[in-house]
């Protein structure tokens, strides 16, 4: 058996594929049109689109914050992992600073010993 | 031992639903999971390869430039090793004549990012191959495969955060058809991910 369930069910931040989606379906035009040279870059393209408020599409003024939020919530649910999880990873994993494929593969196959901050790390990682 | 290798597996968003088809038939779309058949593709390195970029990039180069191989049909592959790597390939929609990724395919590199931080596949590093068809003069088509390889690469790493130290980039222009049964045909144009090392 995976973890056990420590509280409240935690929510998953959104994929980087359903974020990805959002973006070019309600922008993807307004990029075309606007943004015409800028490559998919979390900083310069939510620049650009920034930039050109005034001829985006209300569409994509309403969605592209929020899909480039969504990639960083994702990023940085990923990154706190290491530092919730990090007695577990080391006590309970034997992995080294750093080796998280080493810490996440016996993380998630943890039947006890996990506490709750790293439980939901890993759910909000979108891990499980 | 190396595992033998799986028929690696193309993603094609062109004009609709997400399929897969087997390379290795050419034919026969089949619908399936996007992320989770990334994963497994990717995953089951039996021995990290030894692949060296830049000398791959130095022999495609030395190819064309002796005009070696001028026949796209009889031309061998210049990394006979990739082949048999866990790998997968899939359509990216660039600007023409660019490395601009086109808004069409961002989706595709969101996929691509969730399946490479997958927990089973964090272990891993990869090789983003570049692949052009043959229209075209053979020493453009290198350069753009490569700057359209480090453009892969650049928005995972900027974008999606995987790290750099997991993730190489070479274009191999039309050196290595992924069809070279038919040099003209719109699979050539593909990017691979290949699984070439193990982190430590």
């Amino acid at each position: 058996m995976a973890l056990a369930a420590c509280g409240p069910a935690v929510a998953a931040t959104m994929s980087f594929e359903d974020a990805t989606a959002i973006l070019a379906d309600t922008c993807g035009g307004d990029i075309d049109a606007n943004c015409r040279g800028v490559n998919l870059d979390s900083s310069r393209l939510k620049d650009c689109l920034t930039r050109n408020q005034d001829s985006v599409s209300p569409q994509c003024k309403a969605a592209y914050l929020g899909a480039f939020d969504a990639i960083a919530k994702r990023v940085a649910a990923r990154v706190a992992v290491r530092k919730s999880c990090e007695r577990e990873a080391t006590k309970l994993c034997g992995a080294a600073p750093k080796q998280d494929a080493k810490a996440l593969a016996c993380l998630l196959t943890a039947t006890r010993g996990i506490s709750a901050n790293c439980s939901r790390a890993i759910s909000e990682a979108g891990y499980r | 031992m190396r595992k033998a290798p799986r028929a690696p597996y193309l993603l094609n968003l062109v004009g609709g639903p997400i399929i897969f088809m087997v390379l290795t038939t050419g034919a026969g779309a089949q619908t399936a999971a996007a992320t989770p058949d990334m994963v497994h593709q990717l995953g089951g390195l039996q021995a990290a390869a030894d692949v060296d970029v830049a000398v791959l990039r130095q022999q495609a180069l030395d190819r064309i430039k002796s005009r070696a191989d001028s026949e796209p049909l009889k031309r061998p592959p210049v990394a006979a090793e990739l082949p048999g790597l866990p790998q997968i390939a899939f359509d990216v929609q660039f600007d023409p004549d660019s490395a601009i990724i086109r808004p069409g395919s961002y989706r595709t590199l969101g996929r691509i990012a969730d399946a490479l931080s997958d927990p089973a596949l964090l272990q891993y590093s990869f090789l983003i191959v570049g692949h052009t068809g043959v229209t075209g003069r053979r020493e453009s088509n290198l350069t753009l495969s490569q700057r359209r390889a480090d453009s892969i690469r650049d928005a995972l790493v900027t974008t999606f955060k995987i790290s750099p130290k997991r993730l190489r980039a070479v274009g191999l222009g039309e050196e290595q058809l992924l069809d070279a049964a038919h040099p003209a045909a719109a699979i050539n144009q593909q990017i691979q991910i290949v699984t070439v090392g193990q982190l430590d």
